[in-house]
């Protein structure tokens, strides 16, 4: 995969502008997370705020790089529940994880090399967080088309 | 914020049909060599179909890495049922075989793997099994950097699902 063509280049600069605006938004909502979560899981979560500014700082040189100009996040989110709690700002910090992970698989079926590369650390590494998280695992982290398919496999029991 | 949605669709049917004619070559291709592709013209399709049927036969090879260790460690179970379930769906993914029983995957990966024998301790066992999902995992997200995209994706998937196997396996522990 070498060469690409024009087409494919828009097609990963398009990818990596959701990858963007997909951190933008986990960046915003580990705030949230962080405000919210227990004392016990506080530096987690700041780890994962700090890893996620970092990948959001990377993301918008690569899109710099392609001749883009990187989305600006939002001043505000909607939260896709109330985060009223510890509880549900680890049920948030998961949701978080599972979305950058699915812009994550685009970015890599619509990358190049390098790039490529990059999305596929990033993937692991949320799917990781999810995990942590969750307690449990998924099958096909970052794949929505299959997280429906019909299976017990994935229910947490930590 | 509003930017156009990844192209999913662009690619959905070239990997539909790949997985299909993948799942008959899997048998015909070699399983576990360890050579790491290095010659391989990016993105052909014979390319792609071998590296899909080593994503099988890697998998394969895992599941009987679980089952040995559920053999050995039965206690384990409650612990290892969901991820080894989880592979086997990965295989499944991958046109290997259906999964389910284990005795069942294709015969050539059955007669290539030879997993070290289960350490006697479970955590031992665990640490192994752990350390046979990372590297597996670590193998994969190279191996798909020369991948047709719809394939790369998927393997990239499985390799995240691994990574976190792994840390559910030790880390996760207790």
């Amino acid at each position: 995969m070498s060469e690409q063509t024009a087409e494919e280049k828009v097609a990963e600069l398009t990818a990596l502008q959701a990858a963007l605006a997909a951190e933008h938004a986990a960046v915003y909502g580990y705030g949230v997370v962080g405000g919210r979560i227990r004392e016990g899981r506080r530096t987690e979560a700041k780890a994962a705020y700090d890893a996620h500014r970092a990948r959001r700082d990377a993301l918008v040189r690569e899109v710099r790089d392609l001749g883009g100009t990187p989305v600006a996040a939002s001043a505000a989110y909607a939260l896709p529940f109330a985060v009223p709690d510890s509880v549900a700002a680890v049920e948030l910090a998961a949701e978080l994880e599972e979305r950058v992970a699915g812009v994550y698989s685009d970015l890599v079926r619509a990358s190049a090399e390098g790039v490529r590369g990059t999305a596929t650390e990033a993937l692991r590494e949320a799917a990781v967080r999810a995990v942590r998280w969750r307690g449990g695992s998924v099958p096909f982290p970052g794949l929505a088309e299959r997280a429906a398919t019909p299976t017990a496999s994935a229910t947490p029991t930590a | 914020m509003p930017f156009p949605p990844p192209p999913r669709t662009l690619l959905g049917p070239r990997r539909r049909s790949l997985l299909a004619s993948a799942a008959g070559a899997a048998l015909l291709v070699g399983c576990s060599t360890d050579a790491d592709d290095s010659g391989t013209t990016g993105g052909s399709e014979s390319a792609a179909e071998r590296a899909r049927a080593r994503a099988a036969s890697d998998s394969n090879t895992l599941l009987q890495h679980y089952d040995a260790v559920l053999a050995a460690h039965p206690t384990l179970a409650d612990r290892l049922d969901p991820l080894r379930a989880e592979v086997v769906r990965h295989a499944a993914a991958f046109g290997g075989g259906s999964g389910g029983s284990t005795a069942s995957s294709s015969p050539s990966a059955s007669a290539s793997a030879s997993p070290s024998p289960v350490a006697a301790t479970p955590s031992d066992a665990l640490t192994d099994l752990a350390t046979a999902e990372r590297a597996l995992a670590d193998r994969r997200a190279k191996a798909l950097l020369d991948l047709p995209g719809e394939l790369a994706r998927l393997l990239a998937s499985v390799a995240a699902a691994g990574a976190a196997h792994a840390y559910l396996l030790t880390e996760g522990a207790k």
